[in-house]
């Protein structure tokens, strides 16, 4: 029996009156690489704030990795490596030091050496000692890329990774989630660039103002020879008429 | 450029609005008015116990602090807002995006504050004074010329603290320098004539006689530091980018008795480089105690030295109690929101972090102590201070959470935080003046901080936080 590492029930979000996210029913199983597509607004970046319990459903449930994200959030966010949608490193730590504090709080051995190879990585050693106020948006994705991973999580939930990467750049962490994948491990991504959904995903999931449109996978739709942007934008411009 | 000046004011009601709701935040002109109004009717009880040019002078000292701290807020809580809103979301930082000279932006802003405060602050006042005027057989002249002296205290608060910081952003040893030859000046004032130099404070002068000339004067004096405060702002702040040594692993290690020690050591890493540590201590901490504890001097004709000094200790503890403030700025939940790490664990750190910083009131307090002769009640005052702080830190944390700063506007907690705060240091008031050294039983405070605290946790733990 596949074993889920994701299971969202009926989960919605409000704020006031608006619905985030509505009613969505989610499962997502151990070694998939799953994106959660959508357009800008589409409540993606919501839903992955409620499956780490950053903020709280308006109703409905969810377990990842077993765990309640509303009764036990730390206990989720113990488990999982997260890139947050905005890059949010403290302004005034250094890159080492950030990673340092990172080690220090999910009390990761040997963290010089982990954070050594994250800096070799993701090529921004000589950003190291900078404050993470002065690195460019790009180098802090990469700061963010390499807290989420550190601890070798075996889920990672990660919003819009690619967006702030040069294509070199996009190139390697593309590779590096396949391999991470293959390794057993799990990722949840939410992104809008289409190629990159296509390209490493195996499981997907299209969301359009807070609802669900569609789950399935990567491997049918190539079976029914169609492509990814062109059904995406079929089901999002039928649902915007509906 | 009209427009930018109303953008400013609409963006800063906004954020306002935004934080504590619009009726929240537009009630707080609305419990000035009314403290005014109902305060005037306890003016002839208060004229029996204080004479009111005392009570003027009280007055015009509250709203000099009031501009200290609106200026130390607007000019050092850059990376505040950064960090809060995002970078360069507010129009005073945007400047490159704008065909806008930087010292264009910054006019705008000390208008735009002084204007806003005025009305937030000042006109409420006057008004709640001037319209209790004819019930308490007062002329409606003075609520008038009130609201004229108060609106020059609180533009040179604001003035001082836009030059100083202006010299700040240049060059800090010109500020220490600046600061130095002011304490000095002060100092031999004091000595050689006898006489507080707090009683020479221009706008109260104003108020106690009034003149065109004295009036023409201050504020030509007021302009002419606006002016130098514009002329020496230095827009460029971001200097060639900086290798930092590592000191979270060594401040961690160093702080390995308390609880939490990476949360202690990025907090006090934050200030230190934010440049905040120096700042505030200077800004929001040395001055206004400095000024207050003059002014203070002034009711030594009627009221024994020591309680004096127990009363300053009091107010010491009052003002490091918004340390938390400090600490609390440069950093949102958000922060931490991928990491396993809880409201309650990350209140209590901030709490730890706050412990460590009541060194600089302790120590404050004890040299107050010792200079103003008063040695034998150091430890007294040092007890009352930190109990204090620790008391009004609990009500803070109940009432704010991790948002102390943002929530200041809120009626509702501010009349909270003012009841549960103004009823204990009464209290407590009463007590030292009947007998010194039973202040020391004001480590008793410390019960409630906790409990409050305690329901602080409760509170926060359950609560959403926002992550902006």
């Amino acid at each position: 029996m596949t074993e889920m590492v994701i299971e969202a029930n009926n989960l919605t979000k409000m704020y006031g009156d608006l619905a985030a996210v509505k009613n969505v029913t989610i499962t997502v199983r151990k070694g998939a690489l799953f994106g959660l597509l959508g357009p800008n607004g589409s409540g993606k970046s919501t839903m992955i704030k409620m499956l780490t319990g950053q903020i709280q459903p308006t109703s409905g449930s969810a377990t990842v990795l077993g765990l309640d994200v509303k009764s036990d959030p730390v206990g989720v966010r113990e488990k999982v490596g997260i890139i947050p949608e905005q890059e949010t490193p403290p302004s005034f730590l250094s890159a080492i030091e950030y990673l340092n504090f990172v080690g220090a709080i999910r009390k990761i051995p040997d963290i010089e050496e982990k954070a050594s190879w994250w800096f070799d990585f993701l090529d921004f050693a000589d950003k190291k000692n900078e404050l993470c106020k002065d690195l460019s948006r790009g180098t802090r994705q990469k700061l963010m890329f390499a807290q989420a991973f550190i601890h070798k999580p075996v889920l990672a939930l990660i919003d819009e990774p690619l967006i702030n990467f040069d294509p070199i750049m996009q190139h390697k962490v593309k590779d590096y989630l396949t391999d991470y994948v293959k390794a057993g491990n799990t990722v949840f991504l939410s992104t809008h660039i289409l190629e990159v959904a296509e390209e490493i995903c195996s499981d997907f999931a299209i969301l359009h103002k807070g609802t669900l449109l569609y789950t399935g996978t990567i491997a049918d739709l190539k079976s029914q020879q169609r492509h990814l942007d062109e059904f995406f934008l079929s089901l999002v411009n039928r649902d915007s008429h509906v | 450029m009209f427009e930018l000046f109303i953008a400013m004011v609409k963006e800063e009601w906004r954020i306002h609005s935004t934080m504590f709701g619009s009726l929240s935040f537009a009630l707080f002109p609305i419990l000035i008015f009314w403290i005014a109004f109902m305060g005037s009717f306890l003016l002839p009880l208060i004229r029996g116990v204080l004479p009111a040019g005392d009570l003027s002078l009280l007055l015009h000292s509250s709203y000099l602090m009031l501009g200290f701290m609106v200026g130390a807020f607007g000019l050092l809580g850059t990376e505040v807002m950064n960090q809060r809103f995002g970078q360069a979301s507010l129009l005073a930082y945007s400047a490159r995006s704008l065909p806008l000279s930087e010292r264009f932006i910054f006019a705008n802003f000390v208008v735009k504050d002084t204007l806003y405060y005025f009305v937030l602050w000042v006109l409420p006042l006057a008004l709640g004074f001037l319209l209790a005027s004819p019930f308490i057989g007062i002329p409606l002249t003075l609520p008038l010329l009130l609201s004229l002296t108060l609106t020059l205290s609180f533009l040179s608060g604001l003035c001082i603290v836009f030059f100083l910081s202006s010299v700040y952003a240049r060059s800090k040893p010109a500020l220490a320098a600046i600061l130095a030859i002011l304490a000095v000046i002060t100092g031999a004032f004091y000595l050689i004539t006898g006489q507080n130099p707090a009683q020479f404070y221009p706008p109260l002068q104003l108020f106690l006689d009034f003149s065109w000339t004295g009036l023409f004067i201050i504020c030509a004096a007021i302009a002419i530091v606006f002016w130098l405060s514009i002329r020496l702002f230095s827009p460029d702040t971001t200097g060639p980018v900086k290798h930092h040594k590592n000191l979270l692993v060594p401040l961690s290690n160093k702080l390995s008795f308390l609880p939490n020690p990476p949360f202690a050591a990025k907090d006090l890493i934050d200030m230190y480089r934010s440049g905040g540590m120096v700042g505030q201590v200077i800004f929001s901490f040395l001055i206004p105690l400095f000024v207050i504890w003059f002014f203070l001097l002034l009711l030594h004709g009627y009221l024994p030295m020591y309680g004096l000094l127990l009363e300053f200790a009091i107010v010491t503890g009052v003002i490091a109690s918004t340390m938390y403030t400090w600490i609390t700025m440069f950093d949102t939940f958000g922060a931490y929101a991928c990491l396993p790490v809880n409201v309650r664990t990350l209140i209590k750190s901030k709490i730890t972090s706050f412990s460590v910083l009541q060194i600089i009131p302790a120590v404050f307090i004890a040299v107050v102590a010792v200079i103003s002769g008063q040695a034998e009640y150091l430890v007294p005052a040092v007890v009352l201070t930190l109990s204090v702080s620790f008391y009004s830190l609990g009500i803070t944390v109940w009432l704010t959470g991790l948002s102390p700063s943002m929530l200041v506007y809120d009626v509702k907690v501010m009349v909270r935080y003012l009841i549960l705060t103004g009823i204990a240091l009464l209290i407590l008031s009463v007590i030292v003046f009947a007998e010194p050294f039973a202040a020391v039983g004001a480590v008793l405070l410390l019960f409630p901080a906790l409990f409050f605290v305690r329901l602080g946790y409760a509170k926060w733990e359950t609560r959403e936080q926002p992550a902006y």
